[in-house]
């Protein structure tokens, strides 16, 4: 049997037909389910609404919360923080417990540290409040002038004289207080001289 | 068959939600849909179903139609992809009929409509039930439908190459099943 002679035979196989009444019909009948399926998606689409709307609410009441939280949190760290090192008789109790050995107390996301030196050789001096911030986090700390400290990642030398100026050296960037920062310009520095401890 | 511009114009208006103007495209393909979902299927009553699920995705994915083929093409290839998602329906269900219906169970071929047929036609149809659901909707659309093979890959989504692989194989099995000394026993 070649192609053509099959062909013939496929060609020659009708389908069963339906009735003349059952054509006139199928149109209507194709565009009532249409109708109902859009009446359907309507219907659920309206009854999908309420829950929606409760459902973004929700999620708007639980966006503000966390943003209120967040902002609150954030604030109430950074003020105890500032309070902390800050605090002279934090400070001095430190440098009590001890004698000679503080070279710096730090505060960064892993809390309260505080840096000793191997030996008891630590001049007493005005004690310096430093903050470094990167953009994603910020570090704190309490040193004196002459220290080279590690604070935001950075190996850092600071030195302040006798009229309250205080410098940051890095290898990558130089700061003093009253200059525009050189080098890393993303960086945010504030330092200052807190009250002389006497112990 | 219905003027271009008539046709374009109602495809316009279906593609608005018009109703009215879907119903004058149904009723000129109506019979011509409906044989292909018979042939794809062997079932009237699957036919009946498929045909009106042909012209509601047709309807519902009117906007993809952007009228770089004809129109009636674009319909079969809607109405292949719905026969060949209701083989994998049937499948499924079969599976599920045969795990409960253990050794009783039989092969789901209906036979509605078989008083109106004549024998050559219940020998043809019993031999596309028996070819793999894609070499058959290759056959109906090459032979049936007189599309060409760039016209079928296009409707059936695969390449050129497979719908000339699809059809060499169908015509292979056809012609041992509907040789005049198998005729009357495509079935086994």
């Amino acid at each position: 049997m070649n192609n053509s002679e099959l062909d013939k035979i496929l060609k020659a196989a009708k389908t069963p037909q339906q009735s003349t009444e059952f054509w006139n019909q199928f149109p209507r009948r194709v565009t009532s389910r249409l109708h109902w399926k859009s009446a359907a998606v309507q219907e659920r689409a309206a009854s999908r609404f309420p829950q929606l709307a409760w459902l973004l609410a929700g999620v708007a009441v639980c966006l503000l919360l966390g943003f209120f939280i967040g902002n609150w949190r954030g604030h109430h760290e950074a003020t105890a923080e500032n309070g902390l090192l800050q605090n002279e008789k934090v400070i001095k109790e430190m440098l009590a417990m001890f004698p000679n050995r503080v070279r710096a107390v730090v505060q960064d996301e892993h809390g309260l540290n505080v840096v000793l030196s191997d030996k008891d050789n630590m001049p007493v001096s005005t004690p310096l409040w430093i903050k470094v911030c990167d953009g994603k986090r910020c570090a704190a700390m309490v040193t004196f002038s002459g220290q080279d400290v590690h604070i935001g990642g950075r190996d850092i030398t600071v030195l302040a004289d006798a009229k309250g100026k205080i410098i940051l050296a890095s290898d990558k960037f130089l700061w003093s207080n009253g200059q525009a920062l050189v080098g890393e310009g993303k960086l945010r520095i504030e330092a200052k001289t807190l009250a002389p401890v006497v112990l | 068959m219905v003027e271009l511009d008539e046709e374009k114009h109602w495809l316009e208006h279906s593609r608005q939600g018009d109703h009215a103007a879907f119903e004058n495209l149904i009723r000129n393909y109506q019979t011509m849909i409906h044989s292909l979902t018979y042939r794809m299927t062997g079932s009237l009553a699957d036919a009946d179903d498929l045909s009106q699920e042909t012209f509601i995705r047709a309807f519902q994915q009117l906007a993809s139609f952007r009228g770089d083929s004809k129109f009636s093409s674009w319909l079969c290839r809607v109405a292949v992809n719905a026969c060949l998602n209701w083989r994998q329906r049937e499948r499924r269900r079969a599976e599920v009929h045969e795990q409960w219906a253990g050794d009783n169970f039989s092969s789901p071929v209906p036979e509605e409509g078989g008083e109106l047929l004549d024998e050559n036609a219940r020998n043809v149809q019993a031999a596309l039930n028996r070819l793999p659901a894609k070499q058959r909707a290759a056959i109906i659309l090459t032979v049936y439908e007189e599309m060409n093979h760039a016209e079928a890959a296009r409707a059936l989504g695969c390449s050129e190459a497979t719908v000339s692989w699809r059809v060499f194989a169908a015509r292979t099995k056809l012609k041992r099943w509907l040789k005049p000394a198998d005729r009357g026993m495509p079935g086994r």
